[in-house]
This record gives structure tokens, C-alpha cells and sequence, in this order.
């Protein structure tokens, strides 16, 4: 059957357009080498920027394929792969935090012990903002990430030759441990490297909002990627607008969820209006900044929330990858607002490696991403709960095609 | 989706060898046929003995005013809302279960939601004594609603207390509706086989007259799926508005921004625990162990064991950033909950909320219906002093020590706080006599037979 065919085969264009991703990511990234030397705190605050939103994508996927291995769902069937994929980008993410990791004294103002020592606040939190255990707590992060995608995605390859049925029952409880693990790294890991960049500020709902950031991109993705495969064989006869229905929905949800989280902390800050607290907002409300605020209420909210809502919208393949592109460029906005300000507290400032960056990056995910996608069936076709889905879903498309056809 | 295909290895929704005749019959024979069992005598009984008591304690309020609770400054609000909260909590459940579950096809949940729904109304109207109560005059409590009068006597609508006012009451509403709605077929099974005249009266007046026509089941389920989704915002907004009323002070351990999600995994939490605390006895003394299966009180666990974690992670943040802040009296907080004068309340806590509950990651202990039923309670304790910690520790030590307090219960406390279990208790005997406690034709599409080909919405 075709469908045990790797999805190199499958779809031979596949290499040709990684090989031309990787060589723009490259490009790109060269080019804002420039940057580097000429502004370098610029360069490493976009940097930082791209890097959140690509290595969100990726721990979205990750946590999104954990959620799918406890929940079960006909969701999950189509995206597995990709997810799967997404996830083995992870090792090169973790290289490319080195620049993270070198730039953190030109990034974090707590790395200036000058500073620190003239301040009681910072003084007081020297014990856990301090570079080496800052270093080592990223390394933990990563250990913990690149364990859990390494053993899901190796079980999950096993399950592809083997079948051995035991493997479904293994690969849930390693995602009910590893979601655990991901809610606490990302926690911390979003305290560390963002909300630290105004060490005096804190918000306990920040990992929270991070956390359902990185699924929206991861979907986004997800949602842009299944399309362009179900115009290709074989996914072309399997996914139907039911699909994309089910994910369009869970899109809805973490939509409504990023905006609940964001209202929530805003009207807490501003009712307790504490001059620790209510800093972050007022250089960010008060300024130029404020612009970028309205978008984000417009483009990461109410536009994509009434998008949504239509059936119709979320049914078809073309509204939908624009919907999911759109939120893409919403969450990289959105990453802007919650890094750039710290930068440049009078007022907006854009450079031109906040575009270059994240682009370049993107291109070097996709990149390696697709390199991932090849290797593998586009299904996973030995995994018990999805023989039975599989098989259901075979069975709808065919009726709605038929029906199509009357 | 998956769930309704019971594949292998999962318990069914429904044992096997059911008709449907035989789920009618045995579900409306409860309400109709059957003799009441002497044991709903005795409960009721004692459940209406302290709902007395509870008249008792709110006529001698009236009577004397607030000054019979232990409420005292610094320690403004105490039992009153940790039960009025614990309460909201509990009703969580019952909209979750029935709205949210049903618009992610989750077919597991049908036999569970008609009495999660009732839960819900009947916790609704126990939280509700309490503020209304704590207002010290309940017959002005209409001042809260914005109306024109004469004394510009307006709401200040920056004030959490008043949206409270709004999420509680329409979210009795709609939760009142949804549950009506949902009755309205059965009602109609009920009319048409009561034996008594009564009964044909009363549950035919109630069903408003229901023929079971195509256009009724169409509207029908409109309706109610029009409900559903309604009913869906609800439960996240009530508690949330809930944790504002702490979370939009500036009191140390009030004031924080993870309040609104952690609340609201809370109240599911609590309302899970409490369903699960319900439908353990229940099933066993009416013999409903084919339609409340092991697959429920197993799916019911597991939302209780995320949920759980989900609030433990609300407690490390909050005692992380309380320190990560570097403001004195944020770092009191955790310190003061830890080792001081209510230690044994916060330790407590900790161990019915955190570490017991953990106990349900082993699928022994998620089959074991007595151990499951134990951890129910737990729970439910464990979300109560969850509600007391965050109150009253944070209230009796603020800012100023010479301005610190403490506040112990009086009997009034209690007997009011009992009371309201014993209202909650005699509505729900109430309900399991008189009305079917499962869906009777929800059930019936979970027979085998009643299986379409399913449609993808």
C-alpha cells in the first residue's frame, strides 16, 4: 500500500524545497551577520525574538503530541507526523541557543554586577539570576526537552517497523510524565529568558501565557503544513474538511485562552496599579509601543476569533492556511511586545532583523523540518488507536467525496 | 471521535445486554416503580435536620447581625466566602460535564450529567446564602443590582463583588435552563408512564407538552447545543471573576496573576471530586453500576489527577514569584502559610490536594471504586482549607503588625457552614425521588443499536 511508503517518496519535491529553505535560512542569516557587528544588542534582542517564536513552534509540537498521546482524538491521526518531525528539529534549537548563551551579558541587565550591587531588589534575586546557574538551568531545560523527543520519537519509529503493540501503552506514560516536565521547564525557562529581561518585574501567569503561545504557533504550523500536504498524494484521498474543522477549533481555543490569560493579567496589574508591576505596562501603554498593543488585540484576538467562529472558514483549506499564517506573524508580533520594549523604553523602535531574523530562522526550521518529515511514513499507520481511526476516516473520505461528486 | 468506540482494553459507557426498554425501564422505575428505600428516609431526614439548623443559624444572624461569626478586622472575610467560593466551586462540575464534554463529544459523560447538572443548582444556591447573608441586611441586597432610585445609590462596577453579582446569577440561570432543557424529553417519559393522576399532572404540566415529534427532537437539539455553548463561557468566567475579587487587591497572597486559571482548575477539581464523592453511593444503592461504569469513575479520576496538578502548579508559582519578588511582605506570604499560627491548615492542604491525589496515577487505585471514593472526599477537604488558607492567612497578617489578628470559627460559623451541606443534601434526595437521575433518552443513544453512522460536525 502506498501509504507505508517514507514521505520522501511519497513526495519527491520535498528535497528540493528543503535544500532551497536551507540555503535562504543561510543566506539570511549571513546577512544579518551585519547586524551583529553593527548594532549587536539589536541583534540579539531579534534574536531572541525569532528564536522563541521557532523553538515555540517546536515545543508546541511537542507538547501537542503528548496531549495527543493521553487524549486520543481523530485531531491527532493527520498531524502526528509533522508533529513528530517539528520535534526532532529540537537538537538543532539547541545549538542555536548558543547566541542566546554568549549574548546573555548584552541581553540580561541582572548579568551587570555593577548594577546588582546598587540594587537591593536585584541583590535579593542574585541567587537565582545569576550566569552560571542561569546557564545551568538552560542546559536542564534542554536535557529534559531532547530526552523526551528523543524517546518518543525513537518508540514511535520502533512501532512503525515493528508493531509491537506495547509501544502505544509506553509512549502515553512517557507523555504524562513529559507534559508535567514541559509545563515546569517552560515555566522557568520563560521566567529566565523573558521575563527577565526586566528583572524587576514578575507575573506569575507568565509561564502559562507562554505555554499556550507556543501551542497556538505550534498549530499554526501544523495547520499551514497540512494543507500543503493534503494537495498532495496520498494525504490528498485521507484529509477532509472534518480535519481541518477539529484544528481550526482547537485553534479557536488557545485564541480565546492567550486572550483570557493576557486580559487577566493586565486587569490585575492595572486594578493593583503597584509601581513594581504596574512599570511594565506603563512604558509599553504610555508610549509608541501602545500601537503594537492594538494590534495585538485586533490581529492575536478579535480577528481570528470572529474568523473562527465560521464553519465555513475553518472547513476550507484555503481560508484556513491564511487564518493560521496570519496568527504565525500575530505571535511573532506578540513576542515582539513582550521583548522588544525592554530595549527601547521611549518609544517603538523596529529594526530590520526583526524581520530578517525571524524569516531566516523560520526558513532553517522549515528546512530542517521537512528534512525530518522525509524519513518517515506520512502516517503512522502500526499505532493501535489509529488503525481503528485510520480506518474511519478512509471510510468519511470516501463518502464525502462521493458526495462531492452528486 | 475515539471515545465513543469502546476500544480495547476501555470499559464501555453502558454494560452490555441493555435494550431500549430495559434502560427506560430501569432508570424511570427508580422515580415511578420502585419503593423508596428506607435508606432515603434516613438521610433525608438527617439532611433536612441540618437544613433546620441552617434556618436557625441565618434567623439568629438576622437577628444579631454578623457579630455572631468570628469575622473581626483584620479578618474581614472568613468562613462566609471560603464557603460561598467552595461551593461555586463544586458547581463547576456539573456545566463542565454537560456543556463542555458535550460539544467535544465526549460521550462518557452522558450518564453522568443530568445529576452533575442538579449538583451544580443545588451548590449554586448554598454558595448563594453567603454573601447574600454577609451583606448583614439580605433585604437591601437588591442595592447591588444597577437600577434608578432616588438615593443615586449606583454600583461601582470597578468593583469585582459586583461583577459577582452578575456571573453568579446568570450563571444559576443558564445552568437552571440547560438542566431544565435537558429534562424535558424524560419529563415527558415520565408523564406518559405514571400510574398515579398526580404524577400525571405534575411531570406532564413540566413537560411542557413534549410529543417526541421529528420537529420537537430537531428544536430540541438545537436548543440545546445552543445552551451548551452558552453555558461553555460560563464556567471559565464565574470562578475567574471569583479569583478577582482576591486578585485586583493589593493584599500579599491575593494579589497575583495566576488566580484566574488556578481558580478555575480548582472549582473542577472540587466539582469532580464531588461528583465522584456523589456518584460512588449512588450507583451502589441504586444499583446503577451498568450505566455509571468504571469507564466514568476512571475518565473522572483522571480529570481530577490534572486538574489536581494543575493547582499544585498555582501553589509553586505563587510561593516562587512571592519570593522572586523581592517585596517583603509577598515573601511573609508563603513564609506565614508554612510556619505560622495556621501551619496545620496549610500543611493539610498540601497533603489532601497535592500529595494523596497522586495516588491516581496508579490504575489500581483509578479501578478501586472504596479508594476512589476516599480520595473524593479528600479533595473536597483539601479545597476547602485550599479557600481558608487563601483567606484567612493572607487577611490576619498584612501589613502592619500591629494590626495583625486572628480568627477562629464560633459554633455560628459552623452550624451555617453544616447547614448549607445539609440544603445541598435534602435538594439532592429531593431530586433522586422525583426526577430520573440519569438521562433516560441520552442512554438510549449509547445502545448499540441506536448507533448511525456518525456524522462529522
Amino acid at each position: 500500500m502506498v501509504l507505508t511508503n517514507t514521505a520522501d517518496v511519497a513526495i519527491p519535491e520535498l528535497a528540493g524545497y528543503q535544500r532551497r529553505l536551507l540555503i535562504g535560512g543561510a543566506v539570511g542569516m549571513i546577512a544579518s551577520l551585519a547586524g551583529l557587528f553593527m548594532e549587536p544588542t539589536q541583534f540579539l534582542q531579534s534574536y531572541l525574538m525569532a528564536y522563541m517564536l521557532w523553538l515555540g513552534v517546536t515545543l508546541g509540537c511537542l507538547a501537542l503530541g503528548m496531549v495527543h498521546q493521553l487524549s486520543g482524538g481523530g485531531w491527532g491521526v493527520v498531524i502526528r507526523r509533522p508533529i513528530g518531525a517539528a520535534t526532532r528539529v529540537l537538537p538543532v534549537m539547541t545549538g542555536l541557543f548558543l547566541p542566546i548563551a554568549f549574548g546573555m551579558f548584552r541581553l540580561y541587565s541582572w548579568t551587570n554586577l555593577d548594577l546588582v550591587a546598587h540594587d537591593e531588589a536585584l541583590r535579593h534575586k542574585h541567587l537565582y539570576l545569576n550566569a552560571p546557574f542561569f546557564l545551568a538551568r538552560a542546559a536542564f531545560y534542554f536535557l529534559v526537552w531532547n530526552t523526551l523527543t528523543y524517546f518518543l520519537n525513537a518508540w514511535s519509529l520502533e512501532q512503525d517497523t515493528t508493531a509491537e503493540p506495547g509501544l502505544a501503552r509506553r509512549m502515553q506514560k512517557l507523555s504524562a510524565a513529559g507534559l508535567l516536565g514541559y509545563g515546569l521547564t517552560i515555566t522557568f525557562a520563560s521566567f529566565d529568558w523573558l521575563m527577565s529581561l526586566e528583572p524587576h518585574w514578575f507575573s506569575t501567569i507568565y509561564g502559562v501565557l507562554i505555554m499556550g503561545g507556543q501551542a497556538l504557533s505550534a498549530l499554526a504550523v501544523l495547520i499551514v503544513v497540512l494543507v500543503w500536504l493534503s494537495r498532495r498524494a496520498p494525504l490528498d484521498k485521507i484529509v477532509v474538511a472534518a480535519h481541518f474543522h477539529d484544528l481550526g477549533n482547537l485553534m479557536l481555543a488557545f485564541i480565546m485562552l492567550w486572550a483570557y490569560f493576557s486580559f487577566s493579567q493586565y486587569l490585575i496589574i492595572w486594578s493593583g496599579n503597584l509601581p513594581t508591576e504596574i512599570a511594565w505596562y506603563l512604558h509599553r501603554l504610555q508610549t509608541g509601543w501602545r500601537a503594537v498593543g492594538v494590534t495585538l488585540i485586533l490581529f492575536h484576538f478579535v480577528v481570528p476569533f470572529l474568523l473562527l467562529l465560521s464553519r465555513a472558514m475553518k472547513r476550507e483549506p484555503r481560508t484556513i492556511v491564511v487564518v493560521a499564517g496570519g496568527i504565525l506573524v500575530a505571535r511573532l508580533v506578540d513576542l515582539f511586545w513582550l521583548i522588544a520594549p525592554e530595549f527601547h523604553h521611549a518609544g517603538i523602535s523596529v529594526s530590520w532583523l526583526d524581520v530578517v531574523l525571524p524569516v531566516s530562522l523560520g526558513a532553517i526550521w522549515l528546512g530542517c523540518f521537512i528534512g525530518q518529515l522525509r524519513g518517515r511514513a506520512i502516517l503512522p499507520l502500526h499505532d493501535p488507536g489509529f488503525d481503528e481511526a485510520l480506518g474511519r476516516i478512509l471510510e468519511k473520505a470516501k463518502a464525502e467525496r462521493s458526495a462531492a461528486a452528486h | 471521535m475515539a471515545s465513543s468506540h469502546s476500544s480495547q482494553g476501555t470499559p464501555p459507557v453502558i454494560a452490555p445486554g441493555h435494550t431500549f426498554g430495559t434502560v427506560t425501564d430501569k432508570i424511570s422505575a427508580i422515580v415511578l416503580a420502585r419503593k423508596t428505600p428506607i435508606g432515603w428516609y434516613a438521610g433525608f431526614a438527617a439532611a433536612f435536620a441540618l437544613t433546620l439548623l441552617l434556618l436557625v443559624s441565618l434567623t439568629y444572624l438576622v437577628l444579631k447581625g454578623i457579630g455572631i461569626w468570628g469575622n473581626n478586622e483584620p479578618v474581614g472575610w472568613a468562613f462566609d466566602i471560603t464557603n460561598f467560593v467552595w461551593w461555586i466551586g463544586i458547581g463547576h462540575a456539573g456545566t463542565l460535564i454537560s456543556a463542555i464534554l458535550l460539544l467535544l463529544r465526549q460521550s462518557w459523560r452522558t450518564s453522568i450529567n443530568r445529576f452533575a447538572e442538579a449538583m451544580t443548582l443545588f451548590a449554586v444556591a448554598s454558595a448563594g446564602i453567603f454573601p447574600l447573608f454577609h451583606t448583614g441586611r439580605p433585604w437591601l441586597a437588591y442595592w447591588l443590582l444597577p437600577y434608578p432610585n432616588t438615593m443615586n445609590v449606583w454600583p461601582q462596577f470597578r468593583s469585582p463583588l459586583v461583577w459577582d453579582v452578575f456571573a453568579v446569577s446568570t450563571y444559576a440561570t443558564v445552568s437552571l435552563l440547560f438542566w431544565f432543557v435537558g429534562l424535558i424529553p424524560d419529563l415527558a417519559t415520565l408523564r406518559d408512564r405514571s400510574q398515579s393522576k398526580a404524577g400525571r399532572i405534575i411531570y406532564g404540566m413540566l413537560a411542557m407538552g413534549w410529543r417526541g415529534s421529528s420537529r420537537h427532537w430537531h428544536r430540541y437539539e438545537t436548543a440545546y447545543l445552543l445552551l451548551a455553548g452558552l453555558a461553555t463561557p460560563l464556567v471559565v468566567s464565574v470562578h475567574t471573576v471569583v479569583s478577582f475579587d482576591f486578585a485586583v487587591s493589593i493584599m500579599p497572597g491575593w494579589h497575583t496573576t495566576i488566580f484566574p486559571p488556578y481558580f478555575v482548575a480548582g472549582a473542577i477539581y472540587s466539582g469532580f471530586a464531588m461528583v465522584l464523592t456523589l456518584a460512588i453511593p449512588i450507583r451502589a444503592v441504586y444499583k446503577l453500576e451498568d450505566f455509571i461504569t468504571m469507564r466514568h469513575l476512571q475518565n473522572m479520576a483522571k480529570v481530577m489527577l490534572v486538574t489536581g496538578l494543575i493547582v499544585a502548579y498555582g501553589y509553586m508559582t505563587e510561593a516562587f514569584i512571592a519570593w522572586y519578588s523581592a517585596d517583603k511582605y509577598e515573601g511573609f506570604v508563603p513564609l506565614n502559610r508554612l510556619t505560622g499560627p495556621y501551619f496545620l491548615a496549610y500543611w493539610s492542604l498540601i497533603l489532601c490536594n497535592v500529595a494523596i491525589p497522586q495516588l491516581l496515577w496508579l490504575k489500581r487505585v483509578r479501578t478501586n471504586v472504596p479508594i476512589l471514593f476516599i480520595i473524593s472526599i479528600i479533595v473536597n477537604v483539601g479545597m476547602w482549607l485550599e479557600r481558608f488558607v487563601i483567606i484567612v492567612t493572607s487577611l490576619h497578617r498584612d501589613f502592619l503588625p500591629s494590626s495583625w489578628g486572628m480568627y477562629s470559627a464560633t459554633f455560628w460559623d459552623w452550624s451555617t457552614y453544616v447547614g448549607t451541606i445539609g440544603l445541598f443534601l435534602s435538594l439532592l434526595f429531593l431530586f433522586l425521588r422525583f426526577l430520573p437521575m440519569i438521562s433516560i433518552f441520552e442512554m438510549r443513544t449509547m445502545l448499540p443499536e441506536a448507533r448511525v453512522d456518525e456524522e462529522a460536525i
